[in-house]
């Protein structure tokens, strides 16, 4: 057996302790070093997971931001195609307006010089008559065979109705040019109730007795006082006529579904105006027509949004409506209906307001 | 032919520990006489009984090395509180030292004496360059690692790489040692120029990642910082770090123009009346930065790509050594998983290649073969040498 190097053992056991110690010492430090350095890191990672929530917040906003321009977009655009189309028909419109103009003036304008040489002529006849009470067989056929008698009588009767026919010509030709408004500067003081009458007049054949509907649709107005308001009366003449012929297609429509109650049922469309709390002009359409759940008229004045089957509308009207109302006037447009009971479109512009742009 | 001998203790006591090292270093010598030495030692040991001893036993060596933040060796791998020698023979290979005083106050005067001392009566046609430079000083501040750099480029001109790393005091930022020969020096400049037969080869990684959105530097000036979106750099760093103040284990990514290439700087003082941060390098007006985070699987691979460039870049065939610098941040981040760093190293070469290093406080090397030398932070640089 080897003997054993005591010393040596005691020097190698001595450096092991050394190195055990100064290994606890450091491993202490690290450990501590380590920790710093995990703190260190979780705190970045924390912050940069902050950074990116707070990035994406912004995100998210400018999200919603885009999609704000392009709704906005959107609905200039629909602006622009609905505006552009009310030009061409306004350009339209004032034309045919103009063409029709000329030859009802002529017309019109000789009509009354008609009438007066034909009084002439008969007046003629009748001396004739007078003088010579007994012509010649040919000439006694012939007042027999025209009933010169019945022309006699009848003929002011033609020329009255003549009369008033030219007169209507000319009168929907003059609602032609209120309702184009092409003749006026965009902005300027109208008289609010010369537009209705002009749209009313527009779709006065809507309004005329027909076989489904034997009784016609009967228009009440109850026109306020007031003066001329400051408006772009082109476009609200445009809202006008949206709202009315929307009136106008529930109570077409009422008549089609509720045949029971049609006897007795008389469509109807109230047209009320008011000034209130000074500043304000309200203009209220309502129909005693089926009504709509809120369902639909939550959703009415959306662009695109339709009840009508396809090829009848594109749902751009009342959206349109509400534009020209609330965007362009600073005004309200308002809905109030119940399914059975009717609809109030209700249109509130301020009488003090600017010019856009 | 190259003969490199490793040795390496982790006694704390210094006169065991040295004379374990001698010990080693005469046997594995087989006679042999060594013309140069590397030490690498741990701040609490008494480096003049180191040097001196070593100087007693091999007179006259020229011997460069400083304290450190770890040290490697292929005989114990990783340790702490440890020294560790290398010395070096050859017949076919010049190797040269020199040092340089002062480097704080005159970094380029002290390259200048460095090298000069180096190819002193001699000219030499240097191919190498290794250096391990003061990094704290006596009163706390630290050299300029470009500026050394800049001098040592003057001396020995820009197409010689430089490698190595700047002296380490673990962790305490006060003041680190330098040797050279029989001295232990502070605020010196240590450095080893080779020629003649030598080989060579080196890489660099680093594994820090950008993380975080994108800021633009508002005021800049040199290597201080002052606002970074238009709030001082220290807000900008308290954003991400809470009421910490940045230190090196949390440098900027800075963006080259609009492409997706950045480079490190490193925080290192920061002044708290102004807001602004001292960097280890320039940091420009006007740049893109982000903060970097670490995960060590990335710190390790970068590690390894590190040497697999050495290796592929290396002229010859039979690799004798091979010399690491790792960045002190790496290990602190790395904890328990830094020993892999030498590990990798060490499955890939051959047995036989001895293999020392040590944790710096920043490192020289060029980004590609021959390309100019950079100061980095945060890398592990790999250098293999041979003669054959």
């Amino acid at each position: 057996m080897e003997p054993i190097n005591y010393e040596s053992r005691i020097k190698q056991l001595e450096k092991y302790i050394r190195i055990l110690k100064k290994k606890l010492e450091r491993s202490e430090a690290d450990r501590q070093r380590l920790e710093n350095a995990s703190e260190l890191r979780e705190s970045v990672l924390k912050n940069v997971i902050k950074e990116l929530e707070e990035s994406q917040i912004s995100l998210e906003k400018h999200g919603e931001e885009l999609e704000n321009a392009l709704t906005n977009l959107k609905s200039l655009q629909i602006k622009l195609i609905e505006s552009e189309k009310m030009s061409a028909l306004g350009v339209l419109v004032a034309g045919i307006a103009h063409e029709i103009n000329n030859p009802v003036s002529f017309i019109y304008g000789n009509l009354h010089h008609a009438h007066h040489y034909f009084q002439d002529l008969l007046k003629l006849v009748e001396l004739y008559q007078h003088y010579y009470p007994h012509p010649v067989k040919q000439i006694q056929h012939k007042i027999k065979t025209i009933e010169f008698d019945f022309i006699k009588q009848d003929s002011d009767k033609l020329f009255e109705s003549m009369n008033i026919g030219a007169e209507r010509i000319c009168e929907i030709v003059k609602s032609l040019r209120t309702f184009s408004r092409l003749d006026e500067a965009e902005f300027k003081a109208v008289d609010i109730h010369q537009g209705i009458d002009s749209t009313l007049l527009i779709l006065n054949n809507r309004l005329k007795t027909t076989q489904k509907n034997p009784q016609g649709i009967k228009i009440i107005r109850k026109y306020g006082d007031f003066p001329l308001i400051k408006c772009y009366s082109g476009q609200l003449n445009q809202a006008f006529l949206n709202i009315i012929s929307n009136a106008i297609d529930a109570l077409e429509e009422t008549i089609i579904k509720e045949t029971k109650i049609s006897k007795l049922f008389i469509p109807t469309i109230y047209i009320y105006t008011n000034i209130f709390d000074k500043n304000w002009l309200e203009i209220r359409i309502v129909d005693n027509g089926l009504g709509m759940n809120n369902q639909v008229r939550s959703q009415l004045f959306n662009p695109f949004f339709t009840t009508k089957e396809i090829g009848k509308g594109i749902g751009l009207g009342l959206s349109i409506c509400y534009q020209t109302i609330v965007e362009l006037h600073g005004g309200k447009l308002d809905c109030y209906s119940e399914p059975g009971k009717g609809t109030e479109f209700v249109i509130q512009i301020p009488l003090r307001q600017s010019e856009v742009n | 032919m190259l003969k490199v001998v490793i040795s390496h203790s982790e006694d704390p006591d210094s006169q065991s520990a040295i004379e374990e090292i001698l010990d080693q270093c005469t046997r594995d010598l087989e006679g042999m006489v060594p013309q140069a030495g590397i030490l690498f030692a741990a701040i609490d040991f008494d480096h003049t009984l180191i040097v001196e001893e070593i100087n007693r036993k091999f007179p006259g060596l020229d011997l460069i090395g400083c304290t450190t933040d770890g040290e490697i060796s292929s005989m114990l791998g990783f340790q702490q509180d440890s020294v560790t020698l290398m010395l070096l023979y050859s017949d076919t290979v010049e190797i040269r030292i020199g040092v340089g005083y002062g480097v704080h106050d005159n970094p380029l005067l002290a390259a200048q004496q460095a090298v000069a001392q180096a190819t002193e009566n001699y000219k030499i046609n240097a191919k190498l360059c290794i250096t391990v430079p003061a990094s704290y000083t006596a009163d706390g501040t630290t050299t300029n690692g470009e500026l050394i750099l800049k001098g040592l480029k003057a001396g020995l001109g820009s197409n010689i790489p430089i490698i190595g790393g700047t002296a380490g005091d673990q962790y305490r930022f006060k003041k680190t040692y330098q040797f050279f020969r029989n001295q232990v020096l502070t605020d010196s400049l240590p450095i080893l120029i080779f020629s003649g037969d030598i080989l060579f080869s080196f890489g660099s990684g680093c594994g820090w990642q950008p993380i975080g959105g994108k800021s633009l530097v508002t005021k800049a000036e040199g290597t201080i910082l002052y606002e970074i979106n238009g709030e001082s750099a220290m807000e900008y760093y308290h954003r991400y770090l809470g009421y910490r103040s940045p230190t090196a284990e949390n440098p900027l990514a800075v963006y080259e123009g609009d492409s997706d290439r950045y480079y490190m700087r490193v925080p290192n003082i920061c002044n708290l009346e102004t807001g602004s941060i001292n960097f280890l390098g320039n940091v420009p007006e006007q740049a893109m930065v982000r903060i970097t985070d670490i995960s060590r699987d990335e710190v390790i691979a970068a590690s390894e790509m590190s040497l697999k460039i050495a290796l592929a870049n290396y002229p010859g065939t039979k690799v004798e050594t091979a010399l690491v610098f790792s960045c002190c941040c790496r290990r602190w981040l790395l904890g328990t998983r830094t020993k892999e760093e030498y590990q990798l190293v060490r499955n890939a070469l051959p047995t036989e290649v001895t293999i020392c290093g040590f944790y710096t406080y920043g490192e020289f090397a060029p980004l590609e073969p021959l390309g100019e030398t950079y100061y980095h932070q945060e890398t592990f640089v790999t250098l293999l040498l041979g003669t054959k």
